[in-house]
């Protein structure tokens, strides 16, 4: 049997192998031609031919934004299709693509899956630090919490399904302020394969061993390491979605209340949800900012041996451990993969379009990192990232070095000035003291009410106050994001103490009605689209009724004349029905004729 | 095979046969054989033209059945390495993991199974009530009008149909399937893991993005070829025999039950599998709405499910080598399932009666 198989795939393999050949001996003929005569042109493009890129959703807001900069200004034409990642390298080592943009190096160290380095030739460039951040959907009393604490190794928890309900008392001592629901907790990932996953179980991996390898065995994945592909556990809450729109979608929809994710933090920016704080190694609770990822990546070990393929790479694991008070701990930075060969489709005048790209992005780009919800790039690896990309060939690009480079994070002496004007955190950020009212991500404007009374009675007072209040808050979060007002009572009346309650901002939900001109468009919309499928048909029967009375009309009259005469005929007193049936069906037997 | 067919010809036989000899009282007492079935032979005048036509008419015969044996070959050969590594295990392995030769294809078969046939659940009576009202009840004003707008269904793509599920039905109808789970959560298959009818904060997305949501959405892509073609074979029922059953007394419906659904059963057989092969390959619907996992998951209302072609269209982009060589190895367990079911769905057409006077 397998005998027979293995001889059928040797027979299709030699033919393969042939036809493989023919090909090889056709290019092979006219390849030479093509080399001269693309070492024979100048080296430097001579039009902006446009340019395709595929990968990370990590940092797709960026370069989405900076592709529309570019082509407003200039007319470059960068196209860039967030499908992930693992796609992004996989489909920059096919040569399906110019340019790759990936969170994590082909061949990292600890990998589940071998992702083989592309047999083109290829640089990394950096291109923006972000923060991985913990968006949430969480709903006390009718209100959204937008201040919520976790330490990391809860949150290792709630993303290996250790922790499963909002009202663990490891959350509640995260949040001595909140009078956490006895909601479940619905954590949301990634489906396809995804950097962003990456940096989260690399970090889990490299921080809590433990918790992830016995996550990861449950799971009944036989490799544990680095996955950009999460393993889900059947019959878990946890949820698959496709793309980190996809997730942030998912998260910030009315129904979701009790799920989180993980998502570069300009996603919860857009979908203005708030993001968790993240216990840092020094102590305090920390939002993935701009100046927080701009200290944390100052542990980062960046790679720094040019000759090495993996030049300009990060380990990250002293960020995750780095002991400032500002730091983040999930903060990390995205390469784009860029060519240094002419092969495949790549030619000079996709050089000069990629080159000055990334010249843009690496300098005036980053002003707009802030805003977007990135941190800028500091200044060792812009100036690593100006020489990578001279390497592009036919590449002029227009900042060749730091001077006229205009990135915020330069300053004289050469140190990151983002992370040197770095805020320190509050002190309401520092663990053990109550937590900060204030909202975080894309709920900043969003204060939270203390809805629970600690007040210094330390961790048993806040769970005495949180299993009292979830009890309570049963009835409220039955209908959850409608602001009942028992939901507003349970809040307020579960935080009498003694401690002072601040009376958060009641929330507005937007969009509850459509407004009358959206109404009458839609219908108008509606009718057109009836009118335009139901009139060729009626038109049609029109002008056939209207024509002068030819046999096909006659015939179809007599037949509507048959038909409603022999119906006419029906009887009920007449019970043929049964008898009918007992003769079987009408069907015409020969033995009748 | 058709009864009328061979008798006439078998009766015009035995005309021809008493008209020479006879011996009619013979040939009736005797079995209708075969070699009295034969139908006569045609013979044309072939010119030029119409050589020409055969050959082109043959070739794109012959080019239909080459591209098809061409993709098979073409699956197999990708996915023999992958075939190989696997082994046996590939038919029984849950996991989908090739870069630790941990890969089969039990679970997301299973779940395209589960999608498939919720779907056709949904789309049966759908699709038989559309072409039963097309093409009895619905007043000849409005018929074309309906045609027009089933055909128009058909000619949707999935992917405004996978929007739609994403973003209007997957929420709305969370409500009906904690309503089934809670009434109806003792049938094994509507029981949902992590929902506790007694905990009323249970979040609903227990039942997001489950097999049902996916299914009712590939539901409604399959109902208009479904009931296209149930439409097409309740209109050739024959009038004679509708008109002999309501000349005998009987009512619409009783015209219908006795008429037109006996002699449609291989249109609504046929329908229905080409339907079901449809649903199998679905692909960019279901993608949209599940949440993949990698197990046998039979609760239909529980989030979760997977079918082999969003699998595909999932890890295809950044598939490695070997990866690309195991789903096209599971592409190929679906051409052949699928192949299978339309193989089914024809032969049944065919030997039913009103299939094989449209033949």
């Amino acid at each position: 049997m397998s005998n027979s198989q293995s001889r059928v795939g040797r027979v299709i393999r030699r033919g393969f192998r042939a036809i493989v050949i023919v090909a090889l001996v056709a290019m092979i003929g006219s390849a030479p031609s093509l080399v001269t005569a693309s070492s024979a042109t100048a080296a430097i493009g001579t039009t902006y031919y446009p340019v395709a890129g595929a990968g990370s959703t990590w940092s797709a807001n960026a370069l989405q934004q900076w592709i529309r900069n570019v082509f407003d200004n200039y007319r470059w034409k960068v196209t860039f299709d967030d499908s992930g990642s693992s796609a992004g390298r996989q489909l920059f080592s096919q040569g399906t693509v110019d340019f790759g943009v990936s969170e994590i190096p082909y061949q990292l160290a600890g990998s589940d899956s071998p992702d083989p380095r592309p047999t083109r030739q290829f640089a990394y460039v950096p291109i923006v630090a972000g923060g991985t951040a913990f968006m949430y959907n969480l709903v006390i009393g009718g209100q959204r919490v937008t201040n919520l604490r976790l330490s990391g190794v809860v949150l290792a928890k709630i993303f290996t399904g250790v922790i499963t309900k909002w009202n663990d008392p490891a959350i509640a001592a995260d949040n001595p302020k909140l009078a956490l629901p006895g909601v479940g907790i619905v954590p949301v990932v990634r489906s396809d394969g995804s950097g962003t996953t990456a940096q989260l179980t690399s970090w889990m991996r490299a921080t809590y061993p433990a918790i992830w390898n016995a996550y990861c065995a449950k799971a009944g994945r036989a490799n544990c390491g680095i996955t950009s592909n999460y393993p889900i556990v059947s019959g878990t809450a946890f949820i698959g979605q496709q793309g980190s729109n996809g997730v942030a979608g998912f998260v910030a929809q009315s129904k979701s209340v009790g799920s989180i994710t993980y998502v570069e933090d300009s996603y919860a920016l857009n979908a203005r949800f708030p993001v968790a704080k993240v216990l840092n190694s020094a102590g305090y609770y920390t939002e993935p900012t701009a100046s927080n990822v701009a200290v944390s990546l100052l542990a980062a070990v960046i790679n720094k041996d040019s000759n090495s393929p993996d030049y300009l790479t990060a380990n990250l694991s002293g960020v995750y451990g780095n002991a400032d008070q500002r730091t983040y701990p999930l903060s990390s930075y995205s390469y784009m993969i860029v060519p240094t060969a002419l092969e495949g489709s790549f030619t000079e005048n996709k050089g000069l379009t990629l080159a000055d790209f990334a010249s843009y992005f690496l300098c005036e780009g980053q002003q707009q990192a802030e805003v977007l919800g990135y941190s800028p790039l500091p200044i060792n690896l812009a100036q690593a990232g100006l020489e990578q990309i001279q390497k592009i060939p036919g590449g002029n690009p227009k900042n060749k070095n730091v001077s006229s480079c205009n990135n915020p994070t330069f300053s004289p002496d050469g140190t990151n000035k983002v992370a040197n004007d770095a805020p320190q955190p509050q002190a309401c950020d520092k663990q053990g003291s109550d937590q900060c009212l204030t909202g975080t991500g894309g709920a900043a404007d969003v204060v939270t009410a203390g809805s629970s009374a600690t007040g210094g009675a330390g961790s048993t007072g806040a769970k005495a106050g949180s299993t009292a209040s979830a009890t309570s808050a049963t009835e409220a979060a039955l209908s959850t994001g409608a602001v009942s007002t028992s939901g507003e009572a349970v809040g307020l009346s579960s935080a009498s103490g003694g401690t002072p309650v601040i009376a958060g901002v009641p929330l507005n939900i937007p969009g509850r009605g459509i407004p009358v001109p959206t109404v009458l468009l839609m219908t108008l919309a509606a009718v057109g689209v009836l009118l335009v499928m139901l009139l060729p048909p009626i038109l049609a029967r029109r002008r056939s009724t209207a024509a002068p009375a030819g046999p096909r009309r006659a015939r179809r009259l007599s037949r509507v004349r048959v038909i409603s005469g022999a119906a006419k005929v029906k009887n009920p007193n007449v019970k043929v029905r049964d008898f009918f049936r007992k003769r079987g069906r009408a069907v015409l037997q020969r033995k009748d004729s | 095979m058709s009864d009328s067919k061979s008798n006439s010809t078998a009766v015009s036989a035995d005309e021809s046969n008493l008209d020479t000899n006879g011996t009619r009282t013979e040939l009736i007492g005797s079995p209708v054989t075969a070699s009295t079935d034969t139908p006569r032979r045609l013979i044309s005048a072939s010119d030029g033209p119409d050589i020409a036509f055969r050959w082109i008419a043959r070739g794109s015969g012959t080019i239909v059945v080459t591209v098809m044996s061409l993709v098979g070959l073409f699956l197999l050969y990708q996915g023999f390495q992958a075939l190989q590594v696997a082994g046996p295990s590939f038919l029984t392995e849950q996991r989908w993991d090739p870069n630790s030769g941990k890969f089969g294809i039990a679970a997301v078969l299973a779940g395209t199974f589960f999608i498939a046939l919720t779907a056709i659940s949904f789309a049966l009576p759908l699709s038989l009530g559309t072409a039963l009202y097309i093409s009895e009840y619905a007043p000849a004003k409005i018929k074309s009008a309906l045609v027009t707008v089933v055909d128009l269904m058909a000619a949707v793509p999935s992917v405004v149909y996978g929007l739609w599920g994403v973003f209007f039905l997957s929420g709305a109808i969370l409500p009906v399937s904690q309503w089934i789970s809670t009434y109806l959560g003792w049938i094994p298959i509507f029981a949902v893991n992590g929902f506790d009818v007694s905990d009323p904060l249970a979040s609903p997305t227990a039942f997001a993005a489950s097999t049902f949501i996916a299914g009712i959405v590939v539901a409604l892509m399959v109902a208009p070829i479904t009931s296209s073609i149930m439409r097409e074979v309740f209109t050739q029922a024959p009038i004679g025999e509708r008109e002999g059953a309501l000349a005998l007394g009987a009512t619409k419906w009783g015209m219908i039950s006795s008429v037109v659904l006996p002699f449609g059963r291989g249109g609504i057989i046929g329908g229905t599998m080409l339907g079901l092969g449809r649903a199998l390959g679905e692909t960019i619907a279901v993608f949209l709405i599940i949440s993949p996992v990698f197990v046998i998951q039979p609760h239909i209302l529980e989030k979760g499910a997977n079918s082999i072609s969003a699998l595909i269209a999932l890890r295809y982009n950044e598939a490695s080598k070997f990866e690309i060589s195991a789903l096209m190895a599971a592409g190929l367990s679906l051409f052949v399932i699928t192949l299978i079911v339309n193989f089914i769905a024809s032969t049944i057409i065919g030997r039913s009666r009103s299939g094989n006077e449209t033949n």
